[in-house]
């Protein structure tokens, strides 16, 4: 373990906890640094969900990640869900727990989607005001994440980083830092990830998500699916590079895979980080170049190809039952054994 | 109302509509005033990818949660039914989970939909399951207990349930049409109607199963449910199952033993 963050520690390189995996999981009890949980698939009253969770946290840290807070929303946070919530802090006892910068609900109608907020100061606002209270309601650190975007609006101010960065200082929160949104955003919208990276306060840095995607060609939509690409590694090994040793995990939420597959993903991830921990020492003494030499992002600023061949690979179609948030909730059509 | 919340409720309308925005000139230009579009993506388009999920998103979990009653239904039946649902009960809550706890009312209320009672059958055993799932566990009886109550004491004792337990008269054997849909049976055949004494459990491996029970069985257990007492729920259960009284009087005994051995019952709570 290395220096903590906003005291966080450094919990190294985990997985998401996925319903497909609780057998195995539960019968052999695999090294894994860290899981993270989906808060809301466990914010209920009893039964399975309870229970392997409750397995679960005999053996391994856990660390909580929601989807459905909604911090951006017209209405205030819901107190019941807030309440809910932290009975699941108090069973799970997180080193920190992360949602997004987002809304999902408005006049009474939850979308339940991770809808873009528009940069504007009236939002930084708004959102600064409700995180610092949910911090201090939780009493466990907070922080927000960068989701995947698929619109702009008019009425946007700032860049998204300047966005979050502010709010991140302001509410004294962390920032979940998903750097596969970065370049699903970087591609659909046509801005610079290196930008992205470089501007946010690296300090505030508490976790990094790294996932796969689809690619349709005019856009790109974060699925969580596949394996995380070269692009996606080589924004992820760049922020290792300039904010330090921060904890990682892989998402993988359509079509899941075997969890051997999973945890090579981590590995494969854990050989990056620490590569990305040497060139920030070669850096820091002089001796690597501060700025990496990435084409697909000039590809993407030029906006072209306007298609998945930027990626190598090609997916068509549209994403069946909708994009995933952490995957399949446990339910008795899905629950395992 | 300030600019963000209106953006806000502009969006939850749109990103609610049944059919593709851009065939709506309105929302259209609605879309190019709040929403940049790019080289790729016409505003309204951009719009579009949210909308497009609401439904996909939507119409999937209701899939998830509903297997028999869109097996029972069809594939057409089933995408009207939900469309219908959706846009007249938005979702409400911040859990998918939720999703459908509106369903028996709204299929109550479908006029057209083929073997309504079926389906209203159906409904109700489909959301009971999704509620049992995650109901709240209670601690298995414990047998001393029962042992160490005196005699007298059990005239007046309240005999506690099972919280993740239901009880469901149905119309039609939907329980096992379920189950027969869902081990693959495409062309389960449409029952004919024959009521049922339905008890839906949570096992104490977690896992959920149903039971057929008689007349008097279901109208003691209802009478449990509601809080009576042993003796006062057995005077409900022969007065409602009249020609089980003498089922009721023989079986009782015997049924508190089974009844304990599967979870049914979880306490005796002894005043
Ligand atoms: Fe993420």
């Amino acid at each position: 373990m290395t220096e903590a963050r906003l005291g966080c520690p450094d919990l190294g390189v985990g997985v998401g906890l996925r319903v497909p995996h609780y057998r195995h999981i539960l019968d052999h009890r695999p090294a894994v640094d860290f899981f993270e949980i989906i808060s809301e698939n466990f914010m209920v009253d009893g039964g399975k969900p309870i229970y392997h969770l409750e397995r679960v946290l005999e053996t391994y840290r856990v660390i909580q990640h929601g989807v459905s807070l909604g911090i951006g929303g017209p209405e205030e946070p819901d107190t019941a869900y807030l309440e809910r919530l932290k009975r699941l802090v108090d069973k799970v006892q997180p080193a920190w727990l992360s949602d997004h910068f987002c809304w999902c609900s408005a006049d009474g109608v939850n979308l339940h989607d991770l809808l873009p907020l528009p940069y504007t100061e009236e939002a930084i606002e708004i959102v600064v005001e409700r995180a610092k209270k949910i911090q201090d309601f939780l009493g466990v650190r907070f922080a927000l994440e960068n989701t995947s975007t698929y619109l702009n609006y008019t009425s946007s101010e700032m860049p998204e980083w300047e966005f979050i960065g502010r709010i991140a200082e302001q509410a004294d929160i962390g920032l979940m830092f998903d750097v596969n949104n970065i370049y699903v955003s970087a591609y659909n919208h046509g801005f610079d990830p290196l930008e992205f990276v470089r501007n946010v306060p690296h300090e505030r840095i508490v976790q990094i998500h790294l996932a796969g995607h689809m690619n349709v060609g005019t856009h790109i939509i974060d699925t969580h699916s596949g394996h995380v690409i070269d692009p996606v590694y080589d924004i992820y090994r760049e922020t290792i590079a300039q904010a330090g040793a921060v904890p990682t995990l892989i998402e993988w939420d359509d079509d899941i895979p075997e969890f051997s597959l999973l945890v090579a993903e981590a590995e494969k991830a854990r050989d990056i980080r620490s590569d990305a921990l040497e060139l920030k020492a070669r850096r820091a003494a002089g001796k690597a170049s501060a700025t990496p030499d990435w084409p697909w992002a000039r590809a993407i600023e030029e906006r072209g190809p306007a298609d998945a061949q930027l990626e190598g690979e090609t997916h068509a179609g549209t994403v069946q039952g909708g994009w995933k948030q952490g995957g399949p909730r446990e339910s008795e059509s899905t629950a395992a054994e | 109302m300030g600019e963000l919340a209106d953006l806000q409720h502009w969006m939850a309308r749109v990103l609610r509509t049944r059919r593709a925005l851009a065939k709506d000139e309105h929302i259209t230009r609605e879309a190019t005033e709040r929403l940049t579009g790019n080289d790729r993506l016409r505003p309204v388009e951009q719009a579009e990818i949210y909308r497009e999920q609401f439904w996909l998103r939507h119409t999937s979990a209701l899939l998830e949660d509903y297997p028999g009653l869109s097996g029972v239904i069809g594939q057409g039946d089933w995408e009207r039914l939900v469309e219908e649902y959706l846009t007249s009960h938005a979702p409400d809550s911040w859990t998918l989970r939720d999703l459908g706890n509106r369903m028996t009312e709204h299929v109550e209320s479908c006029a057209w939909l083929p073997h309504r009672q079926l389906c209203i059958d159906m409904a109700r055993l489909e959301w009971s399951y999704t509620e049992l799932f995650d109901a709240r566990d209670a601690p298995p009886l414990d047998p001393n207990k029962l042992g160490s109550i005196p005699e007298a004491a059990w005239e007046t004792a309240l005999i506690v349930l099972n919280p993740a337990l239901r009880l469901l008269r149905t119309e039609y054997p939907v329980a096992e049409l379920r189950r027969r849909l869902r081990e693959g049976e495409a062309s389960a055949l449409i029952p004919d109607a024959q009521s049922q004494n339905l008890v839906l459990f949570r096992s104490r491996k977690r896992s959920l199963h149903y039971d057929v029970v008689g007349d008097g069985a279901f109208a003691l257990l209802e009478a449990l449910r509601d809080g009576l007492p042993l003796v006062p729920a057995c005077e409900r259960a022969v007065e409602r199952a009249p020609s089980e009284a003498k089922a009721v009087e023989v079986g009782v005994g015997q049924w508190f033993q089974e009844w304990g051995r599967l979870g049914w019952i979880v306490d005796v709570d002894v005043k």
